[in-house]
């Protein structure tokens, strides 16, 4: 058990360190009592303004802002899901972005095209999303296997891929949702009422089902690596593809699964995004939660359970800090947070690898007179 | 070296928990109510721009200066408002209305402007903007209108402005909120003038278009453009090249796009890219520089200062003066919902005074005062649509 905490112990102090920096910069460019009300805003903005609750305030100043920070939780976990089960079998999968794209647009034609009752009509435009991210990502999970691209450059390039087709062409071109008489409208058609996520309060709170939704995806993930013999053969070849072999496990076919897996998990993102608050795909999908998945699962140690913690805490971050910006504090900072906290702890995994050179370096030396 | 990094987070962390101690009385008395102790019948006016941000010299930048400079007379600082100097308010003011420059005195108003990072951000701003209290509440741009539909249905009791689209329903049907006063401009008017004046100013009898995202909207400036380009000069106007750059925040995108034009021959150029605009302003200002004689043309905001000799003239689209208006209306009680649409005559819409030279620039801004004085009198109509471009012939006067 101590040692377990010892691995979760660099994450959380990266994440500390990236907070007290950014203070430090607040405070400097700005005033210190600033920067403290700065993150004190943030917090109220990310779990309730429990000081106006407990004031008499409506119940709204606590459920609102926990929505928005679990909505941004949802989709933060399930890109940050989706790098990490990449990695499980040793592969980078930076096109989470990309494949989130995909999901969003299956999840909008689904969603708007498609009649279907409502007990049906959220589960097909899930599985539409999760299929178009799995099949995006299962681009670059065939040409690794077959091809030997390396997934990096491959799902890069898929990336600005999706880009293109997506917002630069469906959305506005063949997919652009009808108006009348001139109206500019942005995205595709919105969905239909029976496509739309429940909300879970009825409040004004944008917590919808997506949150519950991605906490049971990280669990099942996490079950299926742990507790299953596929899920098993997964992480052996995520630790050494030659063994894997040699051990009769199926490479190809685990490869292949878990980046279609990957692609699902980032297109269910996608899914989220669009069934549960924005209703359509909108003009431009700026919001890069699929890169800043790769934050999440490398903060979270790739472990499907750290990245949902990871993400969790993102998500009161960001949700929390718009409310920055009433204080004149740019609307970036947030991001800088996760940035710095992703630095630190890419620094940790450098220092960790130096480490382990050294001692074995010696041993190396003592071979090469013998060769 | 681990160490080192623990004690430095402790510290900062240490640092940062006493400060929250210390402070956090007054911080839990909210930040905003206690920057309202100073000016206490200041009115919360709240305003939510697009991803284009702060500092696009162009549609954002005329809505600051709106609410915030001529409204409540305040400056953006570092984060901070400052009292902005009268001759600042009246040196921003259109030629039109420099000498009706003490009507603007300060209004007592307090803006608070939030950024948006994405699209989604939208409507969790214009909630927070409400449950700041603000007592209205502005949405910037067609990216909003769905944001402020749903915003205004959920807060009844709150008031907005929506700047350049209807409330739109599920369907994209224009339909009517209580709460919601909407302003939509006839750009094609403004850029009908620019275009007039293009055709005009043209050598190489090609001129080029470069648009944001291909909406309705920005069709509109570009229909209005060709109308005026073709009026004045019927070579051009066929030869006349237009391309979108699928953004408003891509700078880059407009940059490379503009070369694409200006190494096809075209000498001026109107954008309506929000700020992919600043890369084609860039792009005309470093081939100037390499000695070709191109001229851009702005939009939304009077450009000129961005390159004071590579701007011809920008076609004014005086979003300001309608979140002015807004939040006088406001202040005075008589704040209602409604739509308005503003074109030439209604000083919606216009053209920026011309400061640079060219040879016939008299003649040449006489001709584009005759246009401007037809449209107003109602002998002109300028086409909005693609659509209606083909027949568009404008007779002689």
């Amino acid at each position: 058990m101590p040692e377990r905490l010892r691995q979760l112990l660099p994450s959380v102090l990266s994440v500390l360190l990236a907070l007290g920096v950014c203070w430090a910069l607040i405070a400097l460019t700005m005033e210190p009592g600033t920067a403290t009300d700065a993150y004190l805003q943030m917090l109220w903005g990310g779990i309730g303004n429990w000081p106006a609750y407990l004031d008499g305030a409506a119940a709204t100043v606590i459920t609102r802002p926990l929505g928005e920070a679990a909505m941004k939780a949802a989709l933060l976990t399930l890109t940050g899901l989706s790098v990490a089960v990449a990695f499980k079998v040793g592969l980078f999968n930076i096109g989470a972005q990309g494949q989130m794209l995909l999901g969003a647009l299956a999840a909008a034609v689904v969603g708007a095209h498609v009649t279907l009752p409502g007990v049906l009509h959220v589960p097909a435009a899930l599985l539409g999303a999760a299929l178009a991210g799995a099949a995006w990502a299962g681009i670059a999970g065939l040409l690794r296997i077959y091809r030997g691209v390396h997934e990096v450059i491959s799902t890069i390039m898929l990336n600005w891929v999706a880009l293109s087709l997506v917002d630069n062409w469906l959305v506005v071109g063949p997919l652009r949702g009808a108006a009348e008489g001139g109206q500019s409208i942005t995205g595709t058609a919105e969905i239909q009422a029976t496509a739309v996520l429940p909300r879970l309060l009825s409040d004004g709170s944008r917590l919808n089902l997506g949150f519950p939704l991605a906490l049971a995806a990280a669990l099942a993930v996490w079950v299926w690596l742990t507790r299953t013999r596929s899920g098993f053969e997964t992480r052996t070849v995520g630790l050494g593809v030659e063994a894997a072999r040699a051990a009769g496990i199926p490479v190809a076919r685990r490869m292949g699964l878990a980046m279609a897996l990957a692609g699902a998990m980032a297109g269910l993102a996608g899914a989220v995004l669009v069934l549960g608050t924005e209703g359509r795909y909108p003009g431009t999908l700026g919001a890069p939660y699929g890169f800043d998945g790769i934050a999440i699962a490398l903060i979270g140690n790739n472990h499907p359970l750290g990245a949902t913690v990871s993400a969790l805490f993102f998500g009161v971050l960001r949700a929390g800090g718009t409310r920055m910006q009433l204080l004149g504090v740019h609307k970036s900072f947030p991001e800088l947070i996760q940035g710095l906290a992703l630095l630190f702890v890419a620094g940790r995994m450098v220092w960790l690898a130096l480490l382990r050179r050294r001692n074995v370096a010696p041993t190396a030396a003592a071979e090469v007179p013998r060769a | 070296m681990m160490l080192r990094l623990h004690v430095l987070a402790l510290t900062a962390l240490l640092c940062a928990c006493s400060k929250q101690k210390e402070e956090a009385p007054p911080a839990g008395a909210q930040a905003p109510a206690a920057s309202g102790k100073t000016e206490k019948k200041a009115l919360p006016v709240g305003l939510v721009i697009d991803v284009g941000g702060r500092g696009d010299h162009s549609f954002n930048d005329a809505a600051l200066r709106g609410l915030e400079l001529w409204a409540a007379g305040k400056r953006y600082e570092g984060g901070k408002y400052v009292d902005a100097s009268p001759d600042e308010v009246r040196k921003s003011l259109p030629p039109h209305l420099t000498s009706d420059a003490a009507r603007f005195q300060a209004l007592p108003i307090r803006p608070i402007v939030l950024q948006s990072k994405a699209q989604e951000d939208y409507v969790p701003n214009l909630q927070l903007l409400v449950d700041q209290g603000t007592r209205l509440t502005v949405g910037n741009g067609y990216m909003l209108a769905n944001a402020v539909r749903t915003s205004a249905q959920e807060n009844p009791q709150a008031q907005f402005l929506l700047i350049d689209s209807q409330v739109l329903d599920a369907q994209g049907k224009a339909m009517k909120l209580p709460n919601v006063r909407t302003v939509l401009f006839k750009e094609q008017e403004g850029s009908f003038l620019v275009g007039a004046l293009a055709g005009l100013v043209t050598k190489s009898n090609k001129v080029g278009f470069v648009g944001g995202i291909e909406v309705p909207l920005i069709q509109r400036f570009e229909v209005g453009y060709r109308a005026g380009v073709k009026t004045t000069n019927a070579q051009a106007a066929q030869a006349l090249m237009s391309v979108y750059t699928g953004s408003f925040n891509n700078m880059a995108a407009g940059k490379q796009v503009a070369q694409d034009l200006i190494s096809k021959g075209a000498d001026v150029l109107f954008h309506a890219a929000g700020a992919d605009g600043i890369g084609v302003i860039q792009a005309v200002k470093e081939a100037r520089a390499a000695g070709k004689s191109v001229y851009a043309i702005g939009v939304d905001s009077d450009q000129a200062h961005v390159a004071p000799e590579a701007i011809l003239t920008s076609m004014m689209k005086y979003t300001d003066l309608a979140i002015y208006q807004a939040a006088k209306d406001l202040v005075d009680g008589s704040f209602a919902a409604g739509e308005q649409v503003l074109g030439l005559k209604e000083n919606g819409v216009g053209m920026a005074e011309v400061r640079v030279d060219f040879p016939g620039k008299a003649e040449a801004l006489q001709k584009v005062e005759a246009l401007r004085q037809r449209i107003i009198a109602g002998g002109l109509q300028v086409p909005a649509l693609p659509a209606d471009l083909a027949a568009f012939q404008a007779t002689a006067p």
